[in-house]
Formats: C-alpha cells, structure tokens, sequence
C-alpha cells in the first residue's frame, strides 16, 4: 500500500466516523480529529444499554441512609448522633437482609422513607457499595495523616468534590467519566447529539472529549416558538432570528453561544416525537426526581427512532447539605429518591428493559458521623445505590465502615476513608456497558491503580 | 470645580486610575454638591471634556449599571466617565428592600411563609432604584456571598431575605471588612449557613460545632483555594499550587461561629420580626473557651465571643488572597470573564491600599475596575475572547428599564424566573447554592474555550434548554410584558421606538446603542434592518410589532449576549 492509499483510507475513515458521530459535528466540528476518534473505540455493540446517574447534590449523610440495625452497632450510632438519630424500633421494616452478610453481626438498614426500594433489594435488582469516594490510589490512614500517598485535590469542599466525584478533577474540569464512556460509545450511535443527556443542569461528569451533553427538560426537548412558528406573525423576522441565532461567529464565546442553540434546534426536531402523546409511565409528578427520570424513560423507550444503541443518563436532586435540619428534612428527601428509583426501575421494566438500564446514585461526599447537634458536616466517603435488572444485588459491596469517630476507616468525626475508589465503581460500571479493559483508563484515570477493577455489582 | 480639573480626570480614566485622586474628585463633588440626584443628576455647569463617543458612554453605562438611556449617555460624555461615576457612587441609597415589604404588607400571616415576596422586591430594586450603580455592585455582591432565598426555610423568611440584600447594598460602596461583619453576623446568612445557634462541643453528647460557614467564609467569601499572587495568579512550589487552608483550619475556625442566635430584643413575629433583622447575639455560655488556631492565627483561651469575632475577621480580611480573589470576582462579574492578570493586579492593589491607606475600599476597587484602561480599552472590542455573557436576569433588568417597563400597581409580582424551559433560567437571590448559579472558574466544556483554558462562569446556566427557554420568554414579554394584568412587569409603551418606527434604520440604530452599546456588527444591524421593514406598519397592531421584532431580535443576537 503506498502512501496516497493510506491517505486515501484514512480520508475515507475520517468521513465515515465523522457522519457516526451525526450531531456531535453540529455541536463540535474542531472535535472531529482523528485523534479524538481514535479514542472512540467502538463497541460495535447490537443491544440497548443505558448508564443513569442520579446525583445529590449537597453531599447526602450516610449515617442516615443505611442506618445500623444490630444492637451493638445501634449502640454506637445513637450515642455519636446526637439529636439526629433514627429510632431503632422505626428500622424493622427496612432492614436488609443480604445475600451473604456482614461480619461481626453488623446489619443495616434502609432508612425508612427508601422503603419503596426493598423490594428491588430483595428480588436482588439493587446493591449497595459500601464506602465509596474519590482516591488516587488505596489509602490508609496513616499513609493520610502522613500525607505520603497522593490524595484527591481539595477533600471536604462541594464544588471540587463535585467535580471529582464526576471527573477526577476539582472544579475547571472539562470532562467526566460518563462523557467519556459516551465518547466511547459515539461511533454505535446514529444521533451522536443522544449518547450523553443531562436532565438537570450543566455538569462536567457528562462531557467528553468529543461528546457534547445535550440537555432536555423534564418535560422534554424546548422548541423556539419564534422558529417554530413566526415573530409576531412576521415569517422574515422568524427567518432572521434563526439566522442571527445559528450563524458562525468569529468572537469566540458568541460562536459557542450560538452553537449550543444550534444544537438545540436541531436536536429538538428529532427528540420532541419521544415526548408526544401520552406517557405509558407512572411517575409522580411533583417529585423533581421522579420527572426528571421520568424523561429519561421516555428517551429510552424512543431509542430506536433516536437512532442510539448507547447512552449515558444525569439526573438530580439538590438539598443534601444537611448542617441542619437533618432530622426533618433528610427523611423527606430520601423519600424522593426512592419514590423516584422506584418509579424508574419500574419504568424499565414495563419496557423489557431493565437487564438493559443501570442507574446508580453519587454524591458530592459522605458526611460526619458525628453531629453538630441538628445535622452533620462534610465528609468523604459513602454508600452508594446501583439499581437495575443487570445489578447483583441483594448484596452489599466493598468493606463496612466501622460506627466509630475513632476507627481507621475514617479522618476524624466519621469522615469515612473511602475503602473502594470512585475509580473502582465508575470501572465496574463502566465495563458492563461495554468499555473494555484496555480502555478503563481512559475513562478512569488512577483504575491501574487498584488491583481490584470490577467490584461485581454488575 | 474648574475645567482643569475635569480633564485631569478624563486623562484619569484613560489610563489606571489613582485611587487618592479619584478620592478628592468624589470629596469636591460632594462639596459643590454634585451628588444629589442619582441617577437623573444633571451634569455639572462646566465645559465638556474631551468627546467621548456615544457608544463607548454606553458601553461604560452598562457596565457600570444595569441600562443606558439618552440622557445618561449624554451626562457621560459631559462629565467624562470618573466624573459620572463619582457622582452616582456618592449618591445616597434608594429605598431599602425590608421597608418596601413592609409597605406591601408581606409583614403578615399570610406571607409569614413565603419566599416569593422577595422576589417581587428584588425585581423591584433592580428595576426602578435611582441608585443603580450601587444596586449593580449590590448585585455582584450577592453573586459571591451567596445567600439564596431558596436556603432559608424560617418564618418572615421574605423579610430575612431583604435584611440580607440591605445589608449588601449598604456595604457596595464601603468597606470590605465592615461588609464580612456584617454578613457574618445577619440572620439570613445565619441560618443559611448556619452560624445561628451553632454550638461549642459537647464531648459528652459528642456534638462539635457546625464547620459550614467556617469553611464557606474561607473558601467562597475571603481566601481561595489556593494561595496566589496580588495579579490572581497561583503562588506555586515547583509546579504545585499552595492551599491556603486545611481541614484543621476550618474545624479551629468553626469554634469562633459558636455561640451566636437571634437577637430578639423588640421583635413581634410576623408583624415586626426585628430578630431576623438585627444583626446575631452572643450567648457566651455556647461559645467555645478554648483556643482556637487556624491559619496561623491563635485567639486565645476564653476571649470573649465578640472579641473573638473580631480577631477572626480580621485575620481573614487581612489575608493577601482577600484583594485578589475579590477583585477578579467583581471584574469578571461586571466587565470581563477573562480579565489580564495585570488589570488583576491593578484593582487588587487598590483593594490593598486606596491610596489613603484603606484596605477594602469597595467604592475605590468598583472605581477602579470601571475606569481601568482593560475596561475602557475599545480596541479590546476586536477580541475574539473578550467580554462576558450578559446573565439572564441582568437582560430582564435592562430591558424593562430601557423601556421603562414597570408595575401597574406598584407591587412588582414578577415572582422567580429561575426555570430555564420556560422563564430566564436565573432569577436574583435564587442561586442553587452557596457556589452561586456559576462558579468564577467554570470552563464550559467541549469548547474552543476550554481548548484555550479560558473560563466562561455564565456559560454554566447555558444548555439546549435554557437558551430557548429565554427566547421564548423574551418573545412574550417583550409584547405583552410579564404577568402585567396583575401588577407584574407592564407591556411598554415603546413611545421614542414608535417615534421611529417607519425608519427601520433609525429604530436599530437606537437599539444597538441603548441595548449593545453599538456593538452589533453591520451584518447584524443590516439583517434586522430587512427583516423588520417587511412588517407593515400601516396599523398600530404592525407598528408594535416592527418596534418588538426588532427589539427580540437584537436581544437574540449573539454580540449582544455577549457583552464587550
């Protein structure tokens, strides 16, 4: 093969991946090098799979999540949560009984408003990840207090967490772990505008190197009314508006303005049709979750005609950082998530799509074990939800965190030392949707880093 | 005040501005008493300065303020821009958000629960306060110490909300110390990050005190992250930036926010709930005794509460972060979200010293931001990374003042805008956080500008939804106003663009300097120019119509959502 050939079929690779990824040119032609692509490994898949991420936003408490159920461990929690605690009595009726169970007698419970998800618990659909936050590398205490290991840049502070939790990176961080799982996923997909949606705001866990988020509202894709129909009956102006609007622009933040709206109608013509009609699904409208999940389902039931074979899902609910309150408003609040998981997981199954539909929870961090009286204070590590009809559940995984402000497993107070990577979590994710081996660094950078890759939740 | 002394000041604001000048221009304007009428004060009776254009008046006007009216612009050119604005930063406040509540009657059981009140009056204060470049600064304030209306679930919670928004206005022009006092100690941000009735530990119960505003106050309202150099770039040992606290920090620092609650001296629930207004009390038997040290600092075993405050503050105020950290904020809020290190270090320095020895002069740093070279510099238009996005809610304020878009009935129902599908997608004091609706450092992902490491802070409220979501906002309200049967925002009478409604070319003229500072391309103003003279304006129905296509339009326009 001489030279003007290899030319040739690199030109010709180059425009067939470049038409793959569809809408993704509208929203980012510079991003059509080959070296982007070239980390677009496809995963020439012929099923449907969906990754959903359900974050919350403020840091959820974890010492209220799962709350401990023995007497001894019981013990422990009521005396280090002042003013906070859960009464043991009120946990009967959500105590988890695993699959294989805790060591030294320790058992755990749901808190009581995420009822709605002992059933999935127990028909095994839904595991808990025990201990989970950002690490560089498994870290004890020591090697903590020591400093001697490499830590995740700004611990305890809820933008940069955020921004770990979601990218491996504090805040200014341009991708995230569920944007680059969906660059992967680009050339699968006919409408590459389709392979990472956020539901909810702007967040850097669904950007890619090449894959841009695209974002819906909970009641769908927005349509310009000027566009769609007129300017004040006016159809020039309509026409202007669309032009002024779309065009390219040599300032730069005026073009990637102008850009978004772009995509915005473009993708808005092919998306609305999943919103058309009534719903076959039962959500509770009030609940910002619950509608938020809600459009996600309606996104996955038009997969077909959305042309996608893989997606990546964001979804959240805000109100977590509980300095205060927390015995009021904490319980409420879980109520919603899991009215809201419930509601999709049932969704999924109304589909023949739940083997196909994992939905995981995250959060800034874990909290204090120990109160300041009326809530808890930022922390690290916590427990985690995976749901859906591919998940091993019925079982906990990772290590259970002692009850104690004094234990190796955590800094201080019951900041939990996460005793599984974020890294770890995102993998095992990440490699049932399709992400191989070789490429688990790419989308989790410090994964080698651990000689545990999956953690087998899924 | 002689002629001299007005072209000094012109020569002023071409070049950086000398803090202690600038101060004797303000003391002389007060003294001939130039500071009397706010926003409609009448230029002095002196000689014109040398020309300052129209556009580049109105440019400054808007990022001085909110909107820019014919006569503001001629005042501008009269008086030279460090005259105007000595002037308006010297001009007493307008009336306060907590009286304007109280003269609406939401100081009733009715409204005991309800944040919405708030919102009614911050649309009100952004939209018709006299004093608006104070407002303006207010409003950047409230963008870095956050409260949000959303956060703070009390009773009279409307009126909490006003108390902390009076207290930013009040502080806009005075002294940053003052300022973190007074924040510190107000019951709105008490309760929203939880200062009120945070409590010393109680190793027995195994209570220890709240660590939210400990961390916040260094994080978000002093220090950074990182420690950095006066221009606001990082101090680094070999490559590594240097954190400026730690964990140990923010746990010592917590003990100083023990002790403090509502004062209720005075206070009758729902009809005059002074305890959400008056700044928080001590109770010295729930402040923390021992001694508490955080960066560097040591406050001593049993200081009193106060004291103890005090030193605190203090600490903080004069940590080096403070002067950059603040003054990248407020020019990236009210000019540029990419602003020189070198513009950087030339506010930050007035920050440090206004010339006469003041650390925290916010009336000498909003001073110097504006008349800064950066700012005034028109060939920096031609930049194809300059500028900011105009935020949603600040297009809603200039709209409805240029227009004189304004409540029929005084009461200003315009309520929270903050859904991006159908309204603007943020509305004023509703920020989703304590890290406000964008973070200062925000690089928007997938973009040239992040290929460029450039930030973008409003571009985290910019999606597929949002941007069409304000469009068609926009398109309604600009014909039928907001909610305007009712006492919200009232369909303008558009009369001066109905006076040039039949010369399309005179009409976007106008529009492109009030709304853009003349800053649409040709191809732009050309466009809009057609598109609107293919609306006939034979009836008064298409008259209307041409005046708000053409003000839709230019509000769609990129290079007015870009402001340069």
């Amino acid at each position: 093969m001489h030279h003007n050939q290899i030319k040739q079929l690199a030109r010709r690779a180059f425009l067939q991946r470049a038409g793959q990824l569809g809408l993704a040119g509208v929203a980012a032609p510079w991003a059509l090098n080959l070296a982007s692509m070239g980390e677009a490994a496809a995963f020439s898949a012929t099923d449907y799979k969906a990754l959903v991420c359900v974050f919350l936003y403020g840091g959820n408490d974890y010492g209220n999540t799962l709350i401990p159920y023995d007497n001894t461990n019981y013990g422990y929690y009521n005396t280090l949560r002042t003013g906070l605690q859960i009464p043991q009595a009120s946990l009967t009726a959500t105590a988890l009984s695993p699959t294989t169970t805790l060591p030294n007698g320790m058992q755990l419970a749901l808190a009581p408003t995420l009822a709605p998800l002992l059933p999935i618990f127990n028909a095994g659909k839904l595991a808990v990840q025990l201990n989970v936050g950002p690490l560089i590398q498994p870290t004890t205490l020591a090697q903590y207090n020591a400093k001697s290991v490499p830590l995740p840049p700004k611990l305890f502070s809820h933008n940069d967490q955020q921004s770990v939790w979601q990218s491996s990176q504090a805040e200014g961080a341009t991708s995230g772990w569920g944007g680059r799982i969906a660059d992967m996923a680009l050339s699968n997909n006919g409408n590459a505008t389709f392979s990472a949606i956020s539901v909810t705001g702007n967040a850097v866990y669904l950007a890619g190197q090449s894959a841009a988020a695209y974002q819906v509202s909970s009641s769908g894709p927005v349509a310009i009314n000027g566009i769609k129909t007129n300017v004040y009956g006016s159809a020039a102006c309509g026409a202007a508006l669309n032009s002024l609007i779309t065009q390219t622009r040599s300032q730069t933040l005026e073009n990637e303005y102008n850009k978004v709206t772009a995509r915005s109608i473009a993708a808005e013509q092919l998306a609305a049709g999943a919103f058309s009609g009534t719903s076959p699904f039962s959500f509770t409208s009030t609940n910002p979750l619950s509608a938020q999940l809600h459009a996600v389902a309606r996104l996955i039931r038009a997969n077909a005609s959305l042309n996608v074979k893989r997606q990546v899902f964001m979804v959240s609910l805000g109100g977590f950082d509980m300095h205060d309150f927390l015995a009021t408003q904490h319980p409420p609040l879980l109520g919603q998530l899991g009215q809201a998981l419930q509601e999709f997981y049932d969704a999924t199954v109304s589909m023949g799509l739940d083997r196909q539909v994992t939905s995981f929870t995250a959060s800034d961090f874990g909290r204090t074990l120990a109160s300041n009286g009326d809530g808890s204070d930022h922390g690290w590590g916590s427990h985690h939800l995976v749901l859906g009809g591919a998940v091993n559940g019925k079982n906990f995984y990772g290590t259970a965190p002692q009850i104690s402000v004094t234990s190796s497993d955590q800094v201080g107070q019951g900041r939990l030392l996460p005793s599984t990577g974020v890294d770890q979590f995102a993998a095992t994710l990440a490699s049932w949707f399709g992400v191989t081996g070789s490429e688990l660094a790419t989308v989790v950078p410090n994964i080698n880093n651990s000689s545990v890759k999956n953690m087998g939740f899924v | 005040m002689n002629t001299a002394t007005l072209a000094e000041t012109h020569e002023l604001a071409a070049t950086t501005v000398h803090a202690s000048a600038l101060l004797a221009i303000s003391t002389s304007l007060v003294a001939c008493g130039g500071g009397g009428g706010g926003g409609t004060a009448a230029p002095p009776a002196t000689a014109p300065v040398a020309s300052i254009a129209p556009n580049e008046a109105a440019r400054f006007l808007l990022q001085a303020q909110f909107s820019a009216s014919d006569a503001e612009i001629s005042q501008v050119q009269a008086m030279g821009f460090a005259v105007w604005l000595s002037v308006q930063v010297n001009a007493p406040a307008s009336t306060n958000g907590w009286d304007w509540q109280i003269a609406q009657g939401y100081n009733s059981s009715t409204a005991v629960n309800s944040v919405v009140p708030a919102d009614h009056m911050m649309w009100q204060q952004l939209i018709i306060s006299s004093d608006a470049v104070r407002k303006r600064m207010a409003l950047a304030l409230s963008e870095i110490f956050v409260v949000s209306s959303t956060g703070v679930p009390i009773p009279s919670r409307s009126l909490a909300v006003a108390q902390y928004w009076d207290t930013l206005v009040s502080n806009a022009l005075g002294n940053f110390r003052t300022l973190l006092g007074d924040i510190t100690l107000n019951p709105a941000m008490g309760v929203y990050l939880n200062t009120k009735g945070n409590q010393k530990a109680d190793p027995v119960a195994g209570r220890v005190p709240d660590e939210n505003y400990s961390r916040e106050v260094m994080q978000l309202f002093t220090l950074g992250l990182y420690e950095l150099n006066l221009d606001g770039s990082l101090k680094l040992t070999g490559s590594n930036p240097m954190e400026t606290y730690g964990q140990n920090d923010v746990t010592q620092l917590a003990r100083v926010f023990t002790g403090w609650d509502y004062d209720p001296t005075g206070s009758v629930a729902v009809t005059n709930p002074l305890s959400v207004k008056s700044p928080m009390r001590l109770t010295a038997s729930l402040h923390e005794t021992g001694a508490s040290t955080f960066l560097g600092t040591t406050i001593a075993a049993n200081t009193p509460g106060a004291a103890a405050l005090t030193q605190a503050l203090d600490a903080l105020f004069n940590h080096a972060n403070v002067a950059p950290f603040i003054s990248k904020q407020l020019i990236q809020r009210l000019v540029t979200s990419n602003p020189s290190a070198a513009y950087v270090g030339r506010v930050a320095a007035v920050f440090s010293n206004n010339g006469s020895g003041v650390r925290g002069d916010l009336k000498a740093v909003l001073t110097a931001i504006l008349l800064d070279a950066e700012a005034r510099d028109t060939t920096l238009l031609n930049s194809p990374t300059w500028g900011k996005q105009r935020e949603p809610m600040l297009r809603l304020v200039q709209w409805a003042r240029t227009f004189s878009s304004s409540s029929s009935n005084g009461q200003w129902l315009v309520g929270d805008l903050s859904d991006p599908a159908t309204r603007l997608g943020q509305s004023p004091l509703r920020a989703g956080s304590v890290f406000n609706f964008f973070r200062p450092g925000y690089v928007p992902p997938n973009t040239v500008l992040a290929t460029q490491s450039l930030t973008a802070p409003e571009f985290q409220l910019t999606n597929e939804s949002s941007v069409a979501g304000y469009l068609n906002f926009m398109l309604s309200t600009i014909k039928n106003g907001f909610n305007a049967a009712n006492g919200g925002l009232a369909a303008p009478a558009y009369s001066a663009e109905l006076a040039l409604v039949n010369d399309p070319t005179a009409l976007l003229a106008r529009l492109n300097l009030l709304l853009c500072a003349g800053q649409l391309s040709s191809a732009t103003v050309s466009s809009i120019t057609t598109a609107i003279a293919s609306i006939s304006t034979s009836t008064a129905t298409g008259q209307i119509n041409r005046v708000c296509a053409a003000v839709l339009l230019v509000m769609a326009a990129p290079e007015y959502l870009i402001q340069k």
